[in-house]
């Protein structure tokens, strides 16, 4: 058990008053992002990445990672009390929390959220623990052409398992990657794609990206969709709260098949959205309750959230071990690192065991201090909700914008922004999915170099991607990835003969 | 005015399209060819814009294919959600307004905030706002407006040291 030694370590990193006030600091400036519509964790985590710069890293990713736990806490109680999911990933939470809200219990539908939530994201810092060390032993044995196989099997994941139109999150994947690409090239130090524009010169930062894509993008689509609060009060008992923590252990089949989802959705780049509809749809299907699913059933809201947050913290792990984030936030998490001058990937077990440690041990009593704080805090943010959208709506786009404007105090980065921020919008609408994207920009330039890398030493030839067994079965399992979409539509037009009413049910939750 | 979600889907693949055009065409400008130190620098985006371009053509392809017949054959529509149920419109004309009245005074922020710094313009946006689309008194919204460029340079000049743009007001007063 040589993790256990190291993680004990990194609890001594974690555990000084200094970490545990920058966690509590995360976890109520995540608790905002995700509370209000508009911010969200990969947002809010960009937002923030600028004023890292100076910080220590091991502070720095605390705060971050404390962060994105409040922002999937947070996102969960505007789910419940008004039906407005502040999270992408907190949507399937709204199908049964918000009912049983409505039927007066919305403090036991808070407690049971966040009670499962906790134990998902447990669940999911205890896989990291056990299964880091050896992923990343694992992946010292990769030259380039596995790191391409690498990154070719998460976007060809994202193109086999997303529901939606296969094209259109190819064409998501390629133009993040394009961004990526846009200005100096690492090789040969010839400007790309900058079309004469000199500002494009530095590239387009992922932050500004971000920013714009679920920033902006985001904003628009509230006031899009009409900003209507019909929210339910919440009076904070604490007997119902040990009540309802009492009765979480009897739905402990649904907890451990959800987590399991969220674990497996979250290492691979299925991401915490993608993992709470599946599991909703899961335990939809297996429970024994499962038609009452939708009119306020606890299980309903135990099975998203415990996927959700599951999902939300393995993503963290291919991150650290690979160099491969598992989700937007995680992909915006990995850019920090970059910036910081860590390298993300198995190389950093070995050469800063304290910082990988140290955060992994701060995971686990962040999330713990994110499902007290969160509890705590829930009367504040009804409180702020009740706020009229014309009022939050500008104070969020000034954030946003200076946000983009502190990146790199240019102010053409606020017009890029604003951009993506349109760019955002219509995809958003249109069904383009916008993880892929960011993940794209983040790994475009690691992703080409281990392509060219691989070319070179192969002098030219594909060949190279299907020599070795371990680089052959990667690729094997990227291309019947990619051509899932195609092989579910002749199986579906096989079966639809016999039941047409059957066919469409597993893509739609 | 209505938009709707065909208009809306064609004319995405179509920008998209564009975009993946322009990135090949782009990339040529770098060579996309094998050169002696092996890929040229454009090879990799020139291949990326073909694939933008693949599959943007695609996108076009399935809106037209979804649109034209009532019940496309085959089991296609499984994988784009949408079915058989009656399309809603990409956006009506009040969102569309809204949304403008959203969009305009940021763009107006962000251009006058280039001319006279960052503070100003937040400031006179979210007097704006508070003025004109949240409807408050002239007093309160100043007062708003004074305070959200307080609490920034609090945070970002002294707390966080990131200096914003001050341009050339604040800069006559001495304030860097």
């Amino acid at each position: 058990m040589g993790n256990f030694g190291q993680l004990m370590d990194g609890f001594v990193v974690a555990l000084t008053v200094h970490h545990v006030m920058i966690m509590v600091i995360g976890v109520l400036l995540g608790l905002v992002v995700g509370v209000l519509p508009g911010l969200g964790a990969p947002n809010g985590v960009s937002l923030l990445l600028p004023l890292t710069f100076t910080m220590d890293p091991i502070a720095a990713i605390i705060l971050l990672t404390s962060m994105y736990w409040g922002a999937l806490f947070g996102g969960s109680t505007t789910s419940i009390l008004f039906n407005i999911p502040g999270e992408p990933s907190s949507v399937a939470t709204t199908f049964d929390g918000h009912p049983m809200a409505k039927q007066g219990e919305a403090v036991r539908a808070l407690t049971l959220a966040f009670g499962s939530a906790g134990f998902g994201a447990m669940v999911g810092v205890v896989v990291i623990t056990l299964l880091s060390g050896w992923v990343a032993n694992f992946a010292l044995q990769f030259g380039s052409p596995e790191y391409f196989a690498v990154y070719f099997m998460a976007f060809a994941s994202f193109i086999g398992m997303a529901g939606g139109s296969p094209f259109k999150t190819l064409v998501c994947i390629m133009l993040g990657l394009a961004v990526g690409t846009v200005g100096m090239d690492t090789i040969s130090g010839e400007g790309r794609l900058t079309f004469g524009i000199t500002q494009l010169t530095n590239g387009i930062s992922f932050l500004i990206v971000v920013i714009g894509l679920f920033g902006i993008g985001e904003l628009l689509l509230t006031i899009d969709e009409g900003y209507k609060f019909d929210g339910v009060k919440a009076k904070l008992s604490l007997r119902v709260i040990v009540r309802t923590l009492a009765e979480l252990p009897r739905y402990w089949v649904t907890l451990l098949r959800s987590a399991l989802i969220g674990c497996w959705m979250g290492i691979t780049p299925g991401g915490p959205t993608a993992a709470s509809f599946m599991s909703y749809a899961l335990g939809r299907r297996f429970s024994r309750r499962g038609k009452y699913f939708g009119k306020g059933e606890p299980e309903g809201i135990v099975a998203p959230e415990t996927a959700d947050h599951s999902a939300g913290s393995c993503a963290l792990l291919p991150m650290l071990a690979l160099g491969v984030p598992g989700s937007a936030t995680a992909a915006v998490m990995m850019g920090g690192l970059m910036i910081w001058g860590l390298s993300p990937g198995p190389m950093l077990f070995t050469t800063r065991p304290d910082f990988v440690w140290g955060l992994i041990a701060s995971m686990y009593l962040g999330n713990v201090i994110a499902v007290v704080l969160v509890l705590a805090t829930v009367p504040i943010f009804a409180w702020i909700l009740r706020a009229p959208f014309t009022v939050v709506g500008p104070l969020i786009a000034i954030v946003c914008l200076i946000g983009a404007y502190t990146v790199s105090n240019h102010m053409f980065d606020i017009w890029v922004a604003l951009a993506f921020g349109l760019v955002g919008y219509v995809f958003k609408k249109l069904d383009y999915p916008l993880a892929p994207f960011v993940l794209a920009v983040v790994l475009g330039d690691k992703a080409e170099d281990a392509f060219r890398q691989s070319m070179l030493s192969s002098g030219g030839s594909l060949s190279v991607f299907f020599e070795g067994s371990l680089v052959a079965t990667m690729m094997g399992i990227g291309i019947l990835l990619l051509s899932l979409p195609l092989l579910t539509t002749l199986f579906g037009a096989l079966f639809r003969r016999g039941d047409s009413t059957d066919a469409g049910q597993t893509s739609r939750p | 005015m209505e938009i709707s979600r065909k208009t809306m889907e064609v004319a995405t693949a179509v920008l998209t399209g564009s975009v993946g055009a322009l990135i090949c065409y782009g990339s040529t400008e770098n060579g996309i060819g094998w050169g002696p130190g092996g890929p040229e620098p454009g090879y990799f985006p020139f291949g990326i814009g073909c694939l933008i371009l693949i599959g943007s053509l695609a996108t076009l392809v399935q809106t037209f294919w979804k649109h034209a017949g009532a019940h496309p054959a085959g089991g296609h529509s499984a994988g784009a959600g949408a079915g058989a149920v009656p399309e809603e419109p990409f956006i009506d004309g009040t969102r569309l307004r809204l949304l403008v009245a959203f969009v305009l005074p940021i763009v107006a922020m962000t251009a006058l905030s280039a001319w006279l710094g960052l503070y100003i313009g937040m400031g006179l946006y979210i007097f704006y706002t508070m003025r004109v689309s949240a409807g408050f008194r002239t007093l309160t919204s100043l007062a708003a407006a004074l305070l959200v460029i307080a609490v920034n340079f609090v945070v970002f000049e002294k707390l966080f040291m990131v200096p914003l743009l001050k341009g050339p007001i604040l800069e006559y007063f001495g304030i860097y």
